[in-house]
């Protein structure tokens, strides 16, 4: 680890290629610093996990599963692609992700804001429970797959089976639909629907026309353990 | 479960750094898939299988593997399910001449398609799930399929969990099934095509950072043929 | 009404009348049934099974006098801070939402005055339980209903949930008389629905990337805390090696048995295998691996006496985990109810309604009154007193085998009742020198 300023440790450099994810991790768990700056990650698992401080978190290339797992207060950017579960069951802070994100990108996340500046794969926002998503690009088949509260903003095209088993989040596609899984509806956009909708792209650094964008659901049909519903699960 | 790489070079001036740049990529699987592993590279005489239970590591140390040439190479690394830990659960399974398969999941109704082939008179000599599939695989080749079509086929015959990547001596193909939880990555360049379970495999790759990544859709197969 | 025996009625084997009513139930309503509790059909069990005390050629030890310790260390493989129970009976998973949170908190009393741990459930965690519970294993569960990492790194263990003995491969429910605002909240989900969960995890599949999983949850707590791996009992050898291959510390594994709050009647008699038949399976795994005894066996499914657990520990299990048993100890199925069961069509020894939250002994509900009839301390007491008696009932049968510590049980000290026992668990037939299966 190399302090990028003398003095005052604000800003620290980790080289993958020389430290190990536990002494990564390890830092960040109990920062010395303000900032830090993360080179050769080279796909790595689990990078900046756990994190509970605010500090900012820059990585500068790909990294692997679990990214920035179960964030709480700090922001983190990454500069390349990420694998499985960016951002997963992350409190609160912030994940951007400059290149794409592979699956469950942000699943059960409570709290926070992710941003995906280029597409997720599949199951995007999986059980998400309070998180705000934004997509850059498209997100795969089954997003928002039993997702429970919180937002995904997709600026492209949805996958097959958007929201299935949706519960209280809202979902908002400026492109087009694949279909729709069991119980998602597509639903009128209110005058808080454009009012949150323009925030959340704001806060994601995306412009884009907010009159593009349909809003989807929960019919709520399935909220009910129902015989007519059997056809459904 | 298993980690599962692949190359397929399009350039043929990289083919004497095959060895070279395939060996870290099956390295890199080693958590994936501590038991056994295995690999099959394709030069102009033909496909060279070489399996081996232990760490990949010592396994391509053991025959040298980095510097062989070629133009096309997969590789597995096995964390064994359901079946025994030999040289011959490992894969890739390869039932018929220059065919390969490495797989990376969990066929759910293997026993049923295993007797099916039976009846066919195509015995399995192991009783891995994922030789099944290769046998169904070769089946169909045999029959007049080309791969693409029979990797089709395992999507109506197979139910369970995979992520398949097949290849013959001139075609390199990836299939996840409609699930698509098993994980997979794509990456192509002018140079070459590389599939791995996860990214870092590729992190090595010359160009890797200008490459297409792709991650494939479930049900689709993606195909390349030289 | 007289019995229709006396009249020379025969009842049907095969159509009994829990059976008829079955289909007359699923005729009415269209739905299957969901109900409580575990598998009622009598399997093979640890009543199979008898201890061969000493007499000549081993050598008792004194009740009373002299020592037959019980303690036992969890999770001591990667973990920085492995648990160390005075005891080898822990309370198992069953969630805030299942149960009240009185419940919770007595569980957590009851554990802690014996010292031993409890563990969360499909819910999350309570402030309640985690003040009342010295050792707390945290579930980590496909739902991540309240899942929080500050949870997390409070936790003594963390136990990643596959699934559980009543329902291998099923995931969670809850239905709507249960989700109250409180368990609504905790849960992220509309009050009142009826709530069914995912059976595999969102973010893993698989043992490959379980590994990964678990370098994550070590990574977030710092290579802390034990991390347990829970399987319902189904292909139990295979699945005890994958999860020693993931990275497990401590493997527990739910027989057939095993309880659940609220699960399809068809899944909790027909999924899975009995607990007798899981321990061989899981120890042969651990041995073969050279890690029995390392990588610890939780077994639960069924445990109801000292005996099971001796007989348990005996087989090659490390400790063992309480569930239904525990909500016995609290007053659940009492005959003082016996007035409130029949009101609700049950009766003391029968009701299994967990799902239906109208619990007349107020543990399996979210209603206030009925909830407040369970004093946290008093059932603190109870499970407490009831722990101490499965332990001394353990130690009794220890020390008539010799033994100065419960985990010198083996399975030499088993011979087996019936022949399917024997096969199961594999210990001899009574008797003889044949155990059903090997030496051929």
């Amino acid at each position: 680890m190399v302090a990028l300023n003398a003095g005052i440790t604000q800003e620290l450099k980790i080289d993958l290629a020389t430290s190990s994810i536990r002494e990564l991790n390890a830092e960040l768990h109990a920062p010395t610093a303000r900032r830090y700056e993360v080179h050769n990650p080279r796909g790595a698992e689990a990078i900046a996990v756990g994190l509970r401080d605010e500090i900012d978190v820059e990585i500068h290339g790909p990294a692997g599963y679990y990214c920035a797992g179960m964030n709480m207060h700090a922001d983190i950017v990454v500069h390349g692609n990420v694998g499985t579960g960016v951002a997963e069951n992350m409190m609160s802070g912030s994940v951007r992700v400059r290149g794409d994100a592979s699956q469950s990108a942000g699943a059960t996340a409570h709290g926070g804001l992710l941003v995906i500046e280029g597409s997720a794969s599949m199951r995007c926002g999986i059980s998400m429970k309070g998180v705000d998503i934004v997509v850059g690009g498209n997100v795969g088949p089954m997003s928002a797959f039993m997702a429970q509260a919180g937002r995904l903003v997709v600026c492209g095209d949805a996958g097959e089976g958007l929201g299935d088993s949706i519960y209280e989040a809202r979902l908002y596609v400026r492109g087009s639909v694949a279909s729709l899984g069991s119980d998602c509806v597509e639903k009128q956009m209110r005058d808080e629907h454009v009012a949150e909708l323009t925030e959340l792209l704001a806060a994601a650094g995306m412009d884009h026309d907010v009159s593009q964008f349909r809003r989807f659901g929960s019919a709520r049909r399935l909220y009910h353990f129902a015989a007519h519903n059997s056809a459904a699960y | 479960m298993c980690g599962i790489v692949g190359l397929h070079l399009k350039n043929p001036a990289l083919q004497p750094e095959l060895g070279r740049l395939f060996v870290p990529m099956i390295e890199a699987m080693t958590s994936r898939g501590p038991d056994s592993a295995g690999l099959a590279l394709y030069d102009d005489t033909g496909m060279h299988v070489v399996k081996d239970v232990g760490l990949p590591r010592d396994i391509c140390a053991a025959h040298d593997i980095a510097s062989r040439s070629g133009y096309q190479a997969v590789g597995h690394t096995r964390m064994a399910t359901e079946s025994a830990i030999t040289p011959e659960h490992a894969h890739p399974f390869t039932p018929a001449p220059g065919l390969a398969l490495v797989h990376n999941g969990s066929f759910s109704n293997h026993a049923s398609v295993r007797r099916n082939l039976a009846f066919d008179g195509i015995t399995c000599t192991t009783d891995n799930d994922s030789e099944v599939a290769a046998r169904f695989i070769g089946r169909e080749i045999a029959r007049g399929a080309d791969l693409e079509d029979a990797m089709r086929m395992v999507l109506k015959e197979f139910d369970g969990f995979f992520t398949l990547l097949v290849t013959t001596a001139t075609q390199f193909a990836v299939l996840r099934d409609s699930f698509a939880c098993k994980p997979a990555v794509i990456a192509e360049t002018t140079d070459y095509v590389a599939m791995a379970s996860e990214y870092h495999a590729l992190a090595e790759l010359p160009g890797i950072t200008d490459a297409r990544i792709v991650e494939p859709e479930p049900e689709r197969v993606y195909a390349w043929s030289r | 009404m007289t019995d229709p025996t006396q009249a020379g009625l025969r009842e049907s084997a095969t159509f009994d009348r829990a059976t008829i009513a079955g289909i007359q139930r699923a005729a009415e309503t269209g739905v299957y049934d969901i109900r409580g509790w575990g598998a009622k059909r009598a399997v093979p069990h640890f009543d199979d099974l008898l201890l061969l005390g000493a007499s000549m050629s081993r050598y008792p030890l004194e009740g009373y006098r002299e020592r037959c310790d019980t303690d036992v260390v969890l999770g001591d493989r990667h973990a920085r801070n492995p648990l160390h129970l005075d005891i080898p009976v822990t309370i198992a998973g069953m969630s805030f939402g299942a149960l009240s949170a009185q419940a919770k908190e007595a569980l957590g009393r009851g554990a802690t005055e014996v010292g031993t741990s409890t563990t969360t459930g499909d819910g999350g965690m309570t402030p309640e339980e985690r003040g009342q519970s010295k050792n707390l294993v945290y579930q980590y569960l496909p739902s991540r209903y309240g899942m929080n990492p500050d949870d997390l790194r409070s936790a003594d263990a963390i136990e990643i949930v596959l699934g559980q003995g009543a329902k291998p491969g099923g995931g969670g429910m809850l239905l709507g008389q249960k989700i109250s605002d409180r368990v609504a909240g905790m849960r992220t989900l509309p009050a009142g629905i009826d709530q069914r969960s995912a059976c595999r995890h969102p973010d893993w599949t698989g043992p490959d990337d379980l590994t990964i999983k678990i370098l994550e949850l070590r990574e977030i707590t710092d290579w802390q805390k034990p991390i347990y791996i829970k399987v319902g009992a189904t292909r139990t050898y295979y699945d005890v090696k994958l999860a020693v291959a993931a990275g497990a510390d401590v493997v527990v594994v739910d027989g057939m048995q095993g309880g659940t709050a609220a699960t399809q009647e068809v899944f909790i008699e027909h999924v899975g295998i009995p607990t007798l038949a899981a321990i061989p399976q899981a120890v042969q795994a651990l041995a073969e691996l050279g890690l029995h005894r390392k990588v610890q066996l939780i077994v639960s499914g069924g445990i109801r006496t000292g005996a099971d657990v001796a007989k348990a520990m005996a087989l090659g299990a490390d400790a063992v985990a309480i569930g239904t048993a525990a909500l016995i100890a609290l007053g659940d199925n009492h005959p003082r109810y016996a007035d409130e069961y029949a009101k609700i069509g049950s009766a003391p020894g029968y009701y299994d309604d967990y799902q239906d939250g109208r619990d007349p002994a107020g543990i399996t509900t979210q209603d206030p009154e009925l909830s407040a009839r369970l004093d946290p301390v008093e059932g603190g007491r109870r499970v407490a007193n009831y722990l101490r008696v499965l332990t001394l009932e353990a130690q009794t049968l220890a020390r008539a085998c010799g033994k100065a510590h419960l985990r010198n049980l083996e399975p030499e000290d088993l011979v087996a009742l019936t022949i399917e026992a024997a096969a199961m668990a594999r210990v001899p037939l009574a008797g003889t020198s044949w155990i059903p299966g090997q030496g051929f």
